[in-house]
């Protein structure tokens, strides 16, 4: 196999100017499609980071079974109790790969500051906990003011568009209203703590967070609507459902569980997007390497008629003449794949130095562009792009193969 | 047991609506160790003749032996093998590999049989000796003359060590001095190692030195020839 592929080698490097062409398209096409993986990889990653440290939905929510159909028609009946919340947290928190279990509630009302009101969204959480979950989050997008603490429970968050519309800054008062759980109106003073940004125009403007007492006291309960899990590992996601959901029915508590990526409807829109995007940037790219590596190798044919004669007259079988081209259709694929590799390296290696900034819909502050470097993928479709050419050969390797001794031996 | 055995052999071509009668019945007997050349005029089926007992192209009618295998019955597997093992060709224009050194050239048979690098690479570097070319071994085709080439070639057609090499018009790309050389080594060859050649020519001088002469005209052999 050596010496033939030795041979398909130096067949390749006969006509140079011919196969750099076919190894630059296979090559450019190979570093757009590692790139925009790369860029995609990143992005993924962004958004599940924003899902579960910045929205803080953890990667699991539990709740009580019913409540995402019938909740809010009949909440007390479908939120955890101060005693099922207990058991709840210490059953989860069992688990090895669990960090934290928290409880939360969300509410929802009026806000004013004494002069006008608007709506608001809340999420009541316990300020430690909500802490971990952010993680380093809350370096990316820091605080204007204090965090939320238990030590000042009537102290809260506003989102900064919210904060902007009704002039509220840390240190100011207003004041929260809500109808409780029963269905009283019932209002509270509050302290604005701090200033955040949600990183999402979409809820700049109506977001709140609350300490989960302050949450609680304003929906006049004792209750969670949720409690959110905190994992070591998100690929552990899936296999912790499973864990989870049969640890709880078992302990008489049926619960429905939810991952990050199924509460995060943008991520799931923006993944469906950029798979749709993929798809189609590799097709283009697939029929390129075909038309290129078929161009190549047809033309390769037909300029060595003569010599698949000889080799046939010499003893060569049929076979034998396939298997000559189709190694040579796929060294043109490792070859422009290796190429790909060293430009998809250097243009990655220019971002990382210089990184770009934009701005992506639905966000509100720029972000540096950034490409992850893939080994797995970049490996994947080495092989890929090897085969695909290998197969792009075989027409006109079999081409070879068929042709008439006599008639090729004639050929000039 | 004769070396080829031909009997009525018949080859027509279709050019379009046309069918040319290449070859009209050919009774063709050859023995070991001969040195015999087929020559008439153009389109006297010389070149189809050769093609046919180099089991390159299958014939019309009539049936052909070659070291006493049918090789009508062949698939087309089995005709390479018995091309690689039994017949060594020699093609005016050379036709060595160009991406191939002489030694690599040479080695090519020896390979495509599945004989390892190793042996493959001592009998091409004995061969290349044998056609006085021991120098040359690394040189690619390019680099080399007419008559340089045709002694490559004729190594490569030795390479397996065939019992018949079958050469078309073998001298008519070269000059008269290297043309009496490539003549040399042929019968040389054909002397010392009782290998049976067989060819197409125009060329007087190789017509001088042949130990059969077999005249073709309108695709029939009008004179076998005896040796001379």
């Amino acid at each position: 196999m050596k010496k033939w592929t030795k041979l398909a080698l130096r067949n390749i490097l006969r006509n140079k100017r011919r196969s750099l062409v076919t190894l630059l398209a296979i090559g450019v096409g190979f570093a757009a499609i590692t790139l925009f993986y790369g860029y995609v990889s990143r992005t993924f990653w962004g958004l599940r980071q924003s899902a579960v440290q910045g929205e803080g939905l953890g990667h699991l929510t539990i709740y009580k079974d019913g409540w995402l159909e019938k909740g809010k028609l009949d909440p007390e009946r479908y939120m955890f109790s101060q005693e099922e919340i207990v058991k709840v947290t210490k059953l989860v928190e069992s688990e090895h790969d669990v960090i934290l279990a928290t409880p939360q509630i969300q509410v929802s009302g009026l806000i004013s500051n004494g002069i006008v009101s608007t709506i608001f969204i809340a999420q009541g959480v316990i300020p430690k906990d909500d802490r971990t979950i952010k993680g380093t989050w809350e370096a990316f997008r820091p605080i204007d003011g204090e965090p939320l603490s238990d030590k000042k429970t009537y102290g809260i968050e506003v989102a900064q568009d919210l904060a902007r519309y009704l002039n509220l800054k840390p240190g100011k008062d207003g004041v929260v209203m809500a109808s409780t759980l029963s269905g009283q109106m019932n209002a509270m003073d509050m302290e604005v703590l701090g200033v955040y940004d949600s990183g999402s125009d979409a809820t700049n403007d109506k977001y709140l967070r609350f300490t989960f007492d302050f949450a609680q006291s304003l929906y006049d309960t004792k209750m969670a609507e949720k409690i959110v899990v905190l994992l070591d590992d998100w690929q552990k996601t899936e296999a912790m459902r499973r864990v989870l959901s049969k640890k709880l029915a078992d302990a008489g508590i049926p619960c429905q569980i939810k991952t990050w990526n199924e509460l995060s409807l943008f991520y799931s829109k923006v993944r469906g997007m950029f798979g749709m995007i993929f798809l189609f940037i590799f097709c283009i790219v697939l029929v390129i390497v075909i038309m290129s590596t078929v161009n190549t190798m047809g033309m390769a044919v037909l300029e060595r008629t003569r010599e698949i004669g000889t080799l046939r007259a010499l003893g060569l079988k049929k076979r034998g003449v396939s298997l000559l081209f189709a190694l040579e259709g796929g060294l043109l694929g490792l070859i422009g794949s290796l190429m790909g590799t060293v430009l998809h390296a250097a243009v990655w290696a220019i971002i990382r130095r210089f990184p770009p900034t934009y701005t992506p819909p639905g966000l509100s502050t720029p972000v540096p562009l950034t490409i992850d470097l893939v080994p797995q993928a970049v490996a994947t479709l080495v092989i890929c792009l090897i085969l695909l050419s290998l197969a792009a050969a075989i027409i006109p390797a079999r081409h070879a193969a068929k042709q008439n001794v006599v008639a090729a031996l004639g050929h000039t | 047991m004769a070396l080829i055995e031909m009997t009525g052999i018949k080859k027509d071509y279709h050019l379009g609506e046309t069918v040319v009668h290449a070859l009209r019945g050919v009774d063709l007997q050859i023995e070991g160790a001969e040195f015999i050349a087929v020559w008439g005029p153009s389109g006297s089926g010389k070149t189809t003749l050769l093609n046919l007992v180099g089991a390159v192209d299958e014939p019309t009618e009539g049936s052909l032996f070659v070291n006493g295998t049918d090789v009508r019955t062949l698939s087309d597997n089995r005709r390479s093998e018995l091309r690689n093992k039994t017949i060594g060709f020699i093609f005016q224009g050379f036709n060595l590999v160009p991406v191939l050194s002489a030694l690599e050239n040479v080695m090519l048979p020896l390979q495509i049989k599945g004989a390892s690098d190793r042996e493959a690479r001592k009998k091409a570097l004995s061969r290349l000796g044998e056609v006085g070319l021991g120098e040359f071994i690394h040189h690619r085709p390019f680099k080399m003359s007419g008559g340089q080439q045709q002694r490559v070639a004729i190594a490569r057609a030795l390479a397996n060590e065939p019992s018949l090499v079958i050469a078309d018009e073998p001298t008519a790309n070269l000059d008269s001095e290297t043309a009496r050389m490539i003549i040399d080594l042929m019968r040389e060859l054909n002397e010392k190692d009782g290998i049976t050649f067989l060819f197409s020519t125009h060329d007087q001088r190789l017509l001088d030195r042949v130990s059969r002469l077999v005249h073709l005209e309108d695709g029939l052999i009008v004179d076998g020839g005896t040796r001379s």
